[in-house]
């Protein structure tokens, strides 16, 4: 076996080797009960990184992830007492049709995906500081418990949040690898061209792929906004580079076409495990941000497909 | 005075220059002319040091050189006016002409511009350019572009000791004739001060300007032809001439098409810059076959008919229906299938397996409500495996790890499983072993007696003769002339060589 076949494989020793490394650091983190909360925790941005994994498997990459949900935080907080549970249908409608805009603007008016989006994201965050009045809000104690209390429960042990992240998963994973959808991004990404000359239609399918990272985003912000209880225009900061960690170290290349939400799932404990680790170690928090800027560029070197790319800008 | 002897050089497959003898004397403006493929541009990246031979020697003045590089080769007096043109356009003329070479009018760390273009002025006056040294290139037309090239390579009379040779690659394909007239007799005038290796497709302007013409084949020189001697049919005699086996095109397996129905209908079509008043029906049955030069139009006709270009004026009708808003999807949908001749670029999909590049083009029929029914896509793939014996270890394989031949089977075979009964093939047997490609003709033959139309750009004028029913002639984007096919009644490659150039 060469190390070429082993490729694939790499997120999950990582993972593997990671986890006994914190473990022998510190035998109490493999305590099963806290490895649960531990996971459990970081749920938003797990569905952050399953969006993500959408916009970079085709090839792009969608960097309005964190401002949409930063809207979405104040959205459902300002909306929460009218429209009840239903405010859930508005900050996913929200995100869909942002992402959207991105990908109309990446395909139609040929502007790279990293600008389009990051231009979203500033009109996306001025929303939320508008409707937010550049205050921390908070929710309304009791229409929170009444329509979203139940994310927060737990059953046989096994907290909510990490029902609906498995849900999640699962779906991601169906659009994915068994729908015509999943097809074609997948072809989008590892031969556009080859896509165009069989007839796909490559502009829907890039915008529904935006779409989908920017509906993921809104579900992140939805489920963080009511996990924190309030509403703020700066409250899902930080998110986004963890969330590109996430995919890249999971093994979905910036070239896109390959890896996968799967990849995502470990990547994303990846990053949980070293953000631990940091807390053991008791790294400064200022320096965290750093130590992961290093691993996003490690990362990006190490998976990207070399063969693809004429031109680096 | 500038000497190639017995230069070989192979690639993966392709022995491109076969023991080559060529030499250029001082003020000498030798031609190089032969088809597509026939080893001139491998030829000349050795002699401007693109390429390193893998034999053979070559010397300037009876020494021997080895030049690593192109800038090796300039430093030699060597310099390349190339086909697309190398300027950069949004520079102006004096920064292009000394590309690079901005040493020299540097003071302190900063380009001295008044100097520089003193220097360029005396460069332009070389080639008789009157224009503003300071111009931006984009501003300038073709002609006037590729005069700045050609100053830009007379810099290095300045910079070296010794002779110049310099190469001219197709300079006239874009020029107008008294343009061409200039051009020539200022080449003419330079020679006093360089050789010039002129490379052409037109013969007659060969003929013209040319002290001596090697005549290239299946990378050998076959015939020197001095100035006085030259006959533009004995030339393109040995540029073309070699026995045609009917075998190999499997012409026993023609067999007349059906003129009854109409698959394709061109009406007086043009696209803008491409081609213009392109006019022909595709029958079921029918090979037919677009020849003509690089640039000629022919890609794009089938791009058109592919919907990935939209006609300017006339019409295009695909089984009686004519197309309005063209896309790919609606090409696909009325049964076209492309195989284009970037097979690893855009014919397959490298990083997808056998069944998801053969059901790409399809996917609608294997699944249900957007489901994917991924054992029927299976399926499929193994009895198209077995139907075109394609060599894969199974239906899993990345695309990207077979062979040429077998990738070309797998878009085949995408093409043909989806019901698809109009071809355009571009190029399907390029870089292809002999056997691979005589797997492609056999499918031709199959398919169109399943009833398909088949649209082909071939690779060689052979493999255009021996496949088709009727060919098309295009030059510079019209239609020059249209020879009928049929076995026994075919033409000459050397019939056709007098429309295309």
């Amino acid at each position: 076996m060469s190390i070429e076949n082993l490729k694939p494989y790499f997120p999950w020793i990582t993972l593997a080797v990671l986890v006994l490394l914190v473990g022998a650091l510190n035998p109490s983190f493999l305590n099963p009960a806290s490895l649960v909360q531990l996971v459990a925790d970081i749920v938003p941005l797990f569905i952050m990184a399953l969006g993500m994994t959408f916009a970079i498997y085709i090839g792009g990459i969608d960097l309005s992830m964190q401002q949409v949900a930063n809207l979405v935080t104040v959205v459902a907080t300002v909306y929460l007492v009218q429209y009840g549970i239903f405010v859930a249908f508005l900050c996913i409608g929200a995100g869909f049709v942002i992402g959207a805009a991105s990908g109309w603007i990446t395909t139609r008016q040929f502007v790279p995906s990293f600008v389009a989006t990051l231009a979203m994201g500033f009109i996306a965050l001025s929303g939320a500081r508008f409707l937010s009045g550049e205050r921390a809000l908070s929710m309304n104690a009791d229409a929170r418990d009444a329509s979203f209390g139940w994310m927060f429960g737990n059953t046989v042990g096994i907290p909510h949040e990490l029902v609906i992240a498995g849900l999640l998963l699962a779906l991601a994973w169906f659009l994915q690898s068994r729908t015509t959808f999943g097809r074609a991004l997948k072809a989008v990404g590892s031969g556009e061209l080859a896509a165009v000359a069989s007839g796909l239609k490559v502009d829907q399918i890039k915008i529904l792929a935006f779409a989908l990272s920017g509906t993921f985003a809104a579900i992140a912000g939805l489920m963080f906004s009511v996990k924190l209880s309030g509403g703020d225009a700066n409250l899902a900061n930080g998110f986004l580079i963890l969330a590109i960690v996430a995919v890249l170290v999971g093994g979905t290349p910036l070239t896109g076409g390959v890896g996968g939400v799967i990849n995502t799932l470990v990547g994303t404990l990846i990053v949980v495990v070293i953000r631990s680790a940091m807390v053991y170690l008791e790294v400064d928090a200022t320096m965290q941000q750093m130590i992961f800027g290093v691993i996003l560029i490690v990362a990006i070197a190490m998976t990207i497909d070399r063969s693809k790319m004429r031109i680096v800008k | 005075m500038y000497q190639l002897n017995k230069v070989d050089k192979k690639f993966p497959g392709v022995h491109a220059l076969k023991a080559v003898d060529f030499k250029i004397g001082r003020g000498e403006i030798v031609g190089l002319v032969g088809e597509n493929g026939a080893g001139k541009s491998t030829l000349m990246k050795v002699i401007y040091g693109a390429y390193q031979p893998d034999s053979g020697t070559v010397t300037i003045d009876g020494k021997a050189v080895r030049f690593q590089n192109p800038r090796q080769a300039m430093d030699h007096g060597i310099g390349m006016v190339f086909q697309e043109q190398s300027l950069i356009t949004n520079l102006t003329v004096m920064e292009n002409i000394f590309l690079g070479f901005e040493q020299q009018f540097v003071r302190f760390g900063v380009i001295n511009w008044t100097a520089m273009a003193k220097a360029a002025r005396h460069q332009l006056r070389k080639v008789k350019l009157d224009i503003d040294p300071s111009t931006v290139t984009s501003k300038l037309s073709f002609a006037q572009r590729q005069l700045v090239e050609l100053a830009k390579v007379l810099t290095l009379e300045e910079r070296i000791d010794g002779d110049l040779v310099i190469l001219l690659d197709e300079p006239t394909s874009v020029l107008a004739k008294e343009e061409v007239e200039l051009l020539f007799s200022l080449v003419r005038e330079l020679t006093s001060r360089a050789s010039f290796i002129f490379v052409s497709h037109r013969m007659d302007e060969v003929l013209e300007l040319s002290d001596r013409i090697y005549v290239m084949k299946d990378g050998e020189v076959v015939d020197v032809v001095e100035h006085g001697q030259a006959n533009i049919d004995a030339i393109q005699h040995k540029m073309v001439g070699r026995e045609v086996d009917k075998q190999y095109y499997r012409e026993q397996k023609q067999h007349p098409y059906d003129s009854g129905k109409t698959l394709v209908r061109f009406d007086r079509v043009s696209v803008a810059g491409k081609y213009r008043d392109v006019s022909f029906d595709l029958h079921p049955g029918e090979v037919l076959c677009l020849v003509g030069t690089e640039g000629s139009g022919r890609e794009a006709v089938l791009r058109t008919i592919f919907g990935l270009e939209r006609p300017s004026t006339g019409a295009v009708a695909i089984k009686g229906n004519p197309f309005h808003r063209a896309t790919a999807q609606e090409a696909v949908a009325r049964g076209v299938g492309y195989v284009p001749r970037e097979r690893k670029v855009e014919g397959i999909v490298n990083g997808m397996n056998v069944y998801e590049n053969m059901t790409l083009s399809q996917m609608g029929k294997y699944a249900s409500h957007g489901v994917l029914r991924i054992r029927e896509e299976k399926a499929l793939a193994e009895n198209w495996i077995k139907r075109l014996s394609i060599k894969t270890p199974d239906v899993y394989k990345d695309c990207g790890g077979l062979s040429g031949g077998n990738q070309q089977k797998v878009v085949l075979a995408k093409w043909r499983s989806g019901g698809s009964d109009i071809f355009l093939l571009d190029h399907p047997t390029r870089g292809l072993d002999i056997g691979a490609k005589e797997d492609v003709y056999d499918m031709i033959r199959e398919m169109c007696d399943d009833g398909a139309g088949i649209v082909l750009v071939a690779d060689t004028l052979e493999e255009a003769i021996g496949l088709s029913h009727t060919i098309l002639v295009l030059k510079d984007g019209e239609i020059q002339k249209r020879f009928d096919g049929s076995p026994g009644g075919k033409p000459s490659p050397f019939d056709l060589v007098h429309h295309m150039i």
